[in-house]
């Protein structure tokens, strides 16, 4: 399942949202997903990747596209740092 | 008065609510809730209500039971007044709330995440869900009340105090409409634990655990936690009179006293001083008065008071006043009691019925007041009604309501 599908997946699951709506650029205001449900998302998106996400939420996430780039973002850190650490790493 | 609404055990509308109660029916009973570690069971009064029949599941995320009952009560409360708040000037409008312990269950979730799960994922709003004053900020935002906006705690009469305070702002032309009630919800573990630990509860009926709560009775060991919410439209009378409103009663009075020598400990002069001070604001004497919905929690201690209270106030016409407790039978909604309990009596105003208090079947000497015991008395014209509400902290407040003419 990809980034966007997940999100989707959520946002239909826990916040009962119609997945028609839910297109890359729909506007988490007009959702009505505010910054709180946006930690939400996050806690549950934590559980599904594997991830622990530390760092402050940014406040530019205006759109699900936004928080789709986020978490790829979030991801990608996590592939490098685990590549970099690959080969110190004991056999 | 113009607007009445409950959600509450025993009644989704004053009527189911009342009738209820006119029968003896009452709604306490075993929960599915283990009181510790002899695995008794708690006993209380739930609402019949089920949050995701009245919000969507993203704004269900946000209320606390709490919010969700006092949403619902005040909802019934301004459609039975049909006031229309957009034809209203809004800062003259507003919204006092009671409640003793605000959302609980959110309260107790997270503790429950942090403590037992040993997680740190407490749920991101639980501080919004959890403050006390939730319930009254999403009423005010829901109906755009930019007038005063306040929430009371004090205890058991937060709701009594809230519906008299706002009876106070019209009276002194700040405001023209006020939705003012209660709501609580105490019904989780936590909560019941710690009202067990106080030794307050009542002991469950081995036999019938509908019957446990037992006000003035020789029997009673106790209070038994119930649910609700329960809001009132109170509107400067000349305003409704304009909008040509149903005036359901007259609130004309509004009585309050602290007792002053222990945090739990009520005195005769404490409830006294309330129920004087109530008779007073309504420029009404002992003998004006056709019956009183008392505190009654059934606890050995308040019981005994009240009547004392009520003899020193009514001297001997408080033998011949019928006074009951309906905590027989809905239970103690401590932040709600006061406005539930309010309501009922207005119900009874109307109706020309008194409630009755149930499983009274042992006289105590120190109880000694009719109290209607075991079955409600029909046809009985009553002129004006008194409701007690009495509390841990001592502010003990009374409310009067009249016949409207």
């Amino acid at each position: 399942m990809s980034t966007l599908e997940t999100i989707q997946d959520i946002l239909v699951t826990k916040f009962a949202l119609d997945r028609t709506k839910l297109t890359p650029d729909a506007g988490l205001d007009t959702l009505g997903i505010d910054s709180l449900a946006v930690l939400e998302v996050l806690f549950e998106i934590e559980d599904r990747f594997g991830l622990k996400i530390k760092e402050d939420t940014p406040d530019s996430l205006a759109t699900i596209q936004d928080v789709v780039l986020y978490i790829d973002s979030l991801l990608m850190k996590r592939q490098a740092s685990e590549s970099t650490v690959a080969p110190s790493m004991p056999e | 008065m113009t607007g009445l609404g409950v959600e509450a055990p025993l009644g989704h509308s004053v009527d189911e609510l009342f009738t209820n109660l006119a029968t003896g029916r009452s709604a306490i009973h075993v929960l599915p809730i283990s009181l510790g570690q002899d695995l008794r069971r708690a006993i209380g009064a739930t609402a019949d209500f089920d949050g995701q029949n009245h919000f969507p599941p993203a704004r269900l995320r946000m209320l606390d039971r709490v919010s969700q009952l006092a949403l619902t009560a005040a909802a019934r409360a301004v459609a039975d007044a049909g006031v229309d708040f957009a034809a209203e000037q809004r800062n003259r409008c507003g919204v006092f709330v009671g409640t003793g312990m605000g959302g609980a269950q959110t309260t107790d979730d997270g503790y429950h995440t942090l403590y037992s799960e040993k997680s740190d994922r407490i749920k991101p709003y639980t501080v919004l869900a959890s403050m006390t004053n939730a319930a009254a900020a999403w009423i005010g935002i829901d109906y755009a009340l930019e007038g005063p906006n306040l929430t009371f705690s004090t205890a058991c009469s937060s709701s009594a105090v809230a519906i008299g305070e706002a009876a106070c702002r019209i009276r002194s032309g700040e405001v023209d409409v006020m939705l003012a009630g209660g709501a609580e919800a105490p019904l989780t573990r936590g909560v019941l634990c710690a009202w067990d630990a106080m030794r307050t509860l009542a002991a469950q009926d081995a036999k019938d655990p509908s019957a446990s709560c037992r006000p003035f009775c020789r029997t009673r060991s106790g209070l038994v936690l119930g649910e609700g919410a329960a809001f009132v439209v109170l509107e400067d009378w000349e305003h409704a009179v304009r909008r040509n409103a149903t005036i359901h009663a007259e609130l004309c009075g509004y009585g309050l006293a602290t007792d002053i020598t222990h945090i739990t400990r009520p005195t005769v002069e404490g409830q006294a001083r309330a129920m004087r001070a109530a008779l007073y604001s309504a420029g009404r004497h002992a003998n004006d008065i056709d019956y009183v919905n008392a505190h009654g929690t059934a606890t050995v201690q308040n019981d005994a008071v009240e009547t004392a209270a009520l003899k020193d106030t009514f001297g001997s016409r408080a033998f011949s006043i019928p006074v009951s407790s309906t905590k027989s039978m809905h239970g103690h909604l401590l932040g709600a009691a006061g406005a539930l309990e309010f309501i009922i009596s207005l119900a009874a105003l109307q109706r020309g019925i008194v409630p009755p208090t149930m499983h009274l079947d042992t006289p105590d000497a120190a109880c000694d007041l009719d109290y209607v015991p075991n079955r409600a008395r029909t046809g009985i014209a009553l002129r004006a009604v008194m409701s007690n509400s009495f509390a841990f902290g001592g502010t003990n407040a009374t409310l009067v309501a009249a016949v409207a003419t």
